[in-house]
């Protein structure tokens, strides 16, 4: 047997109850809102919200790292990815050797993060941005030095970095982001040395 | 020096502060009535936007809160090309709006601003009576523009606004008329005179002033109740193939209509010049009675449209149906009150 659903007690039942109560309520909650307004409107290109670490933006590649695996062109569910021959020098070896590397294609790319958490030796990684303007669909289509290089991020230099967080009394608040955390801002050099395949097996569970 | 001094004289006296002109023209007329409908139309989107945590206009001057978007919109207006569509009755195509806006301040004509006898329009004896009837005229016009349109979205638009007009006038004028049975005048200048005590109408007879408030906003189209234009259902109402400066024109209609319902609120239920008694001189004896008159009735507008924000529109037969069933109702008791409050001398 369901369980039985406990209605609220309605008190705008009569009509007189119903002018006061919808009509006093709604008016007090307007001059509420007048007098201690709350605005969340992001006003875009003079704020922007500072993204966290997580986040999956732009897409970069350390070629050093790359072990030619193709585990991200193969995963990569927009086709997005495809991995290249480039004649390079291979440090170990000692000779000039074909390598395969790969580069993006954003007019594909969904921003799945696919090929990110797949890398066996984290050569991919994201910038906490996303903004970005190609002039035509040609440049979307990188090569191989421009995958490497991280894309300038322009609204960062004009606006001001405001983050969202819940207030109990008021809700979903704008606020100015100020930088709490230190380790944030160098990740990849510090972090990858120490992290083993564990930490990142659970890396992968919290993202996902 | 003799000469320069008669022809200032002359523009004054004789032009600025003749009353028909100062009054249709000037300040409760029509150059106030084009700075408080910018000033209302920008009250009205800041105060929307900061009840629904927005920022409203802001892009143009950020610093005073992008007040002069307005001027930046009714520029555009102007020099925008108007486009005649070829179905389209010309002649009241054309004049119907300008007709709209001249009969629409056409009340002010009627309504003495202060209480000195030299500057009346007309003699005040039956004015309440002759402004009511005169703020009736200019709804007939926005029907002929819904049928001199030739568009569906007009026409249905243009029976809309009928209905509603039909409702609303009479509301608006029994519950003016409840304020006649409680002084047993028409007079204006008397009706502001009995309430220098500070025994104001509106605090006197509430009801009547809740009726005659909620019937304004209804019958000048305001927000909540804006139903001859609602923008979801019908393109823009009875104005859908007015282009350019008309259909600013149009835009400013319903705001100059609600500006001089406002100031017939203000002299009737709201003491008019009350705390101020006019004494003889252009300066002190007219000019600051109508300053004083047109801030009472700029806040009477600013509260009607901050109600913008918080209510959402109506259906076209729940409007009726609140006019019909519950406000004429409303209004008779606001009548039966003002009566009442008459025979046992409380005035």
């Amino acid at each position: 047997m369901p369980a039985k659903v406990a209605l609220k007690r309605n008190p705008k039942k009569n009509p007189l109850g119903r002018v006061f109560s919808g009509n006093i309520g709604a008016l007090a909650v307007g001059l509420k809102y007048f007098f201690d307004p709350n605005r969340i409107t992001l006003l875009y290109p003079h704020e922007y919200i500072k993204l966290r670490q997580g986040y999956r933006g732009y897409i970069i590649l350390i070629q050093e790292k790359c072990i030619s695996c193709s585990s991200c062109a193969r995963i990569c569910p927009a086709r997005a990815m495809k991995m290249l021959s480039v004649k390079v020098f291979d440090k170990r070896l000692k000779k000039e050797m074909v390598k395969k590397f790969p580069v993006i294609n954003y007019n594909r790319c969904i921003f799945c993060g696919y090929c990110v958490d797949v890398c066996p030796t984290e050569a991919l990684y994201h910038v906490p941005y996303h903004d970005l303007v190609y002039m035509n669909m040609q440049d979307m289509i990188l090569s191989l030095e421009d995958f490497q290089k991280e894309p300038e991020d322009v609204t960062a230099k004009e606006g001001l970095p405001i983050k969202y967080i819940f207030d109990e009394k008021k809700g979903l608040v704008k606020v100015k982001y100020e930088e709490e955390k230190k380790e944030v801002v160098q990740p990849q050099q510090s972090q990858q040395q120490k992290e083993n395949p564990q930490s990142k097996q659970v890396d992968k569970g919290g993202v996902s | 020096m003799n000469v320069w001094y008669l022809i200032y004289r002359v523009i004054i006296d004789d032009i600025i502060f003749y009353p028909p002109i100062y009054q249709f023209l000037i300040i409760p007329g029509l150059i106030a009535a084009l700075i408080v409908a910018l000033i209302i139309i920008w009250f009205e989107r800041k105060a929307a936007a900061f009840v629904q945590m927005r920022y409203g206009p802001r892009e143009i001057a950020p610093k005073i809160g992008g007040a002069i978007q307005l001027v930046a919109d009714l520029t555009r207006y102007a020099l925008q090309e108007i486009i005649i569509p070829e179905t389209v009755d010309v002649l009241p195509y054309l004049l119907s709006p300008i007709i709209m806006i001249i009969l629409a301040l056409l009340p002010l004509e009627a309504v003495p601003i202060t209480s000195i006898r030299t500057y009346y329009p007309i003699p005040p004896d039956y004015s309440l009576l002759i402004a009511v009837a005169l703020s009736t005229l200019s709804p007939l016009f926005i029907i002929i523009m819904s049928w001199a349109s030739n568009n569906k979205f007009a026409v249905v638009g243009g029976v809309r606004e009928s209905f509603i007009i039909t409702a609303y006038e009479l509301i608006a004028v029994l519950g003016f008329l409840s304020v006649a049975a409680m002084t047993q005048s028409f007079n204006l200048v008397q009706i502001v005179n009995l309430q220098m005590s500070g025994k104001w109408f509106g605090l006197l007879n509430p009801i009547a002033l809740l009726v005659v408030f909620i019937a304004v906003l209804m019958s000048t189209s305001g927000f909540p109740f804006e139903i001859p234009d609602s923008e979801s259902e019908l393109v823009a109402g009875p104005y859908t193939e007015y282009t350019g400066l008309l259909y600013g024109l149009n835009m400013g209609g319903a705001y100059i209509k609600r500006w001089v319902f406002s100031i017939l609120i203000t002299i009737v239920f709201l003491g008019g010049w009350a705390p101020y008694r006019p004494t003889p001189g252009i300066i002190t004896g007219y000019f600051i009675p109508s300053l004083i008159i047109s801030i009472k009735a700029l806040i009477v507008m600013a509260i009607m449209s901050f109600l913008r924000s918080v209510y959402g529109r109506y259906r076209v037969d729940q409007a009726l149906g609140i006019a019909w069933e519950i406000l004429i109702p409303l209004t008779l008791v606001a009548f039966g009150l003002g009566l009442a409050e008459a025979y046992f001398g409380i005035i």
